[in-house]
């Protein structure tokens, strides 16, 4: 008997989904990359209980598992390859949430989104917000180590998950908690962050304690466009050197810009280069922040600058819509280029933010000699970069060539001191990224090691195998 | 016919399977499956125009879809999922989508 059928007589028949058509909605991502032979079943946990006794049947059986939240992933991470798809969409309960201790618990399906919702009737907020924020979960954003917009100032998962309650791939599929639920926690070996970022390599996450922090009594914003990346960069650094450091900070070059103000259908003249910054502020302070952030713009060169006093302000005058357009405004433009097939490759190496103009100017040069229409555009308070490139894999030798770019995209962000992977993750696509950057390191054993503690963790190799090493 | 198998082939060529329609879907967070979201439907209404056999989770899928609209709002790609859905059960009652199965659509809870 196959696994979808035992595993159906083991927790139940409305668990396990074996259908091709259904199957096959688990086995692509955003990424473009998309199953080779397909898992056998999806099967949907409803409880700990339910995730220990599936990983126990597929330790004794040797069965391939495969975790996922919404899929949102863009590295490869969350692409099964035969075995069964754990979907943990089920699994969807915030459990607890204390203002005091400064914490919420949430299962593994939470939508990040929700969990926000919740925290905002409290006043608080969970500050890890990538841009999938709508539908990414709690635990593929534990498993992807993800970021966002307001990483500069709050970080990322590691900075952000205090415990973990996992279910490892051993013979009693045991439910282990690890981490505490405080901030000051040493509890030996730190397995919670080793935990956050593996890509479901080591165990299957099935709830986190997470931090949580008030929100900011009040957000001003400033939309501001610069006549080339020297000036932009020039505005963010005297951001920095008063003192401030921004909620959020984003930039786009030029084109992208363009790109995307008409997709949008922008109310105001976007030209040049853009620059947005939010500062949060005590509500007394907010004339005083917004003069400051538009005098600042100004006088490093801003050509236009547009402000908000406040988030809803900033809504209603579309100041994000051009940011949030980075990614729908390169389909738009394929499209009007008439290209009949178009996929998006997205970048996610980071720089230091001091190197950020060189890195950027070079990686658009490598996009121009390897003819690629390319865009770029990302988090300049972290230094993280979101190159990326528009084109149609049908089209002999593109796919190659956009590989290539990928690779020297990637040798740029080390040999300035940055990583190549900042909150993607390294999935399939990165591991030769890894390997690079480790060995510029002169960190080649830490490849070895990694594969030690894969061992420890998953010693039949069950768990996303494929992924980071 | 051949119409609406084309446009569903096509239409669902355009989605790059974000997720972001599943954010605003009212049925996505009561189906027991991806099936019961807009870029689900969107695939297994490619699956099914493409000559996939209409199983009952794929049925299911397709008519769960209260045709609201709201996931093409959220549709990076702008893609009108509704139409698309309308399409692919054109098909199922047209007898081109086959085999004739039963199936229920069932919420999760």
């Amino acid at each position: 008997m196959g696994a979808a059928e035992d595993l159906a007589r083991i927790l139940g028949r409305d668990k396990v989904v074996a259908e091709e058509a259904i199957v096959r909605l688990y086995s692509r991502e955003p990424s473009g990359l998309a199953a080779g032979e397909l898992p056998e079943a999806v099967v949907f946990p409803e409880s700990a209980g339910d995730a220990s006794r599936l990983m126990a049947y597929a330790y004794r059986h040797g069965v391939r598992v495969y975790p996922q939240g919404s899929t949102t992933s863009l590295s490869g991470s969350s692409v099964p390859e035969g075995g069964v798809v754990v979907s943990m969409e089920r699994m969807d309960s915030v459990r607890e949430v204390s203002v005091v201790d400064s914490i919420a618990v949430a299962e593994a399906g939470v939508r990040i989104d929700e969990l926000n919702a919740l925290l905002a009737g409290r006043g608080y907020m969970f500050p890890v917000d990538p841009a999938s924020a709508s539908v990414a979960t709690v635990g593929g954003a534990v498993n992807s180590g993800a970021g966002g917009m307001r990483g500069a100032k709050y970080g990322t998962m590691r900075d952000w998950v205090l415990g973990l309650q996992v279910v490892l791939a051993d013979r009693d599929g045991t439910v282990m908690r690890v981490g505490c639920r405080t901030v000051k926690c040493r509890q030996g070996y730190d397995l919670v962050r080793l935990i956050v970022g593996s890509e479901g390599t080591l165990a299957l996450v099935t709830e986190a304690v997470l931090r949580i922090t008030p929100l900011p009594e009040n957000v001003v914003t400033a939309l501001a466009f610069f006549p080339g990346l020297g000036e932009l960069a020039g505005a963010a650094v005297a951001v920095k050197e008063a003192g401030v450091q921004p909620y959020i900070m984003e930039f786009m070059d030029e084109e992208t810009t363009r790109a995307a103000a008409e997709f949008t259908g922008a109310g105001f003249e976007a030209e040049g280069a853009m620059l947005l910054v939010s500062v949060d502020v005590n509500r007394e302070a907010t004339e005083r922040a917004a003069r400051w952030l538009s005098e600042t713009m100004r006088r490093a060169g801003a050509a236009s600058v547009y402000t908000a006093r406040s988030m809803g302000e900033a809504e209603e005058k579309g100041l994000f819509a051009v940011r949030r357009a980075f990614l729908p405004a390169q389909g738009y433009v394929a499209e009007r280029r008439g290209m009949r097939r178009h996929m998006v490759y997205i970048e996610d190496v980071a720089v230091p933010p001091s190197r950020l103009v060189e890195a950027v100017e070079e990686i658009s040069r490598l996009g121009d000699e390897y003819g690629l229409l390319h865009f770029m555009g990302g988090h300049i308070g972290d230094g993280n970069l979101h190159p990326s490139v528009v084109f149609d894999p049908s089209s002999p030798g593109e796919a190659e060539r956009v590989e290539e770019w990928f690779l020297e995209v990637m040798k740029v962000a080390i040999r300035l001191g940055g990583t190549v992977s900042s909150e993607h993750g390294i999935g399939t696509l990165k591991k030769k990224g890894l390997e690079m950057e480790l060995e510029a390191l002169g960190a080649g054993k830490a490849l070895g090691i990694m594969a030690e503690i894969k061992r420890a963790f998953d010693p039949k190799g069950i768990l996303n195998p494929g992924k980071v090493v | 016919m051949e119409e609406a198998r084309r446009m569903i082939i096509s239409e669902a060529a355009k989605c790059t399977y974000c997720g972001f329609c599943e954010a605003v879907c009212p049925t996505a967070r009561l189906g027991p499956h991806r099936g019961y979201g807009p870029r689900g439907r969107l695939a297994v209404a490619a699956h099914l125009a493409s000559g996939g056999a209409a199983s009952p989770e794929a049925l299911a899928s397709i008519y769960s879809c209260l045709t609201c609209r709201a996931c093409t709002l959220k549709c990076p790609q702008g893609i009108d999922v509704a139409e698309v859905v309308k399409a692919a059960r054109s098909l199922y009652v047209s007898g081109l989508a086959r085999p004739r199965v039963s199936f229920t659509v069932k919420p999760r809870r």
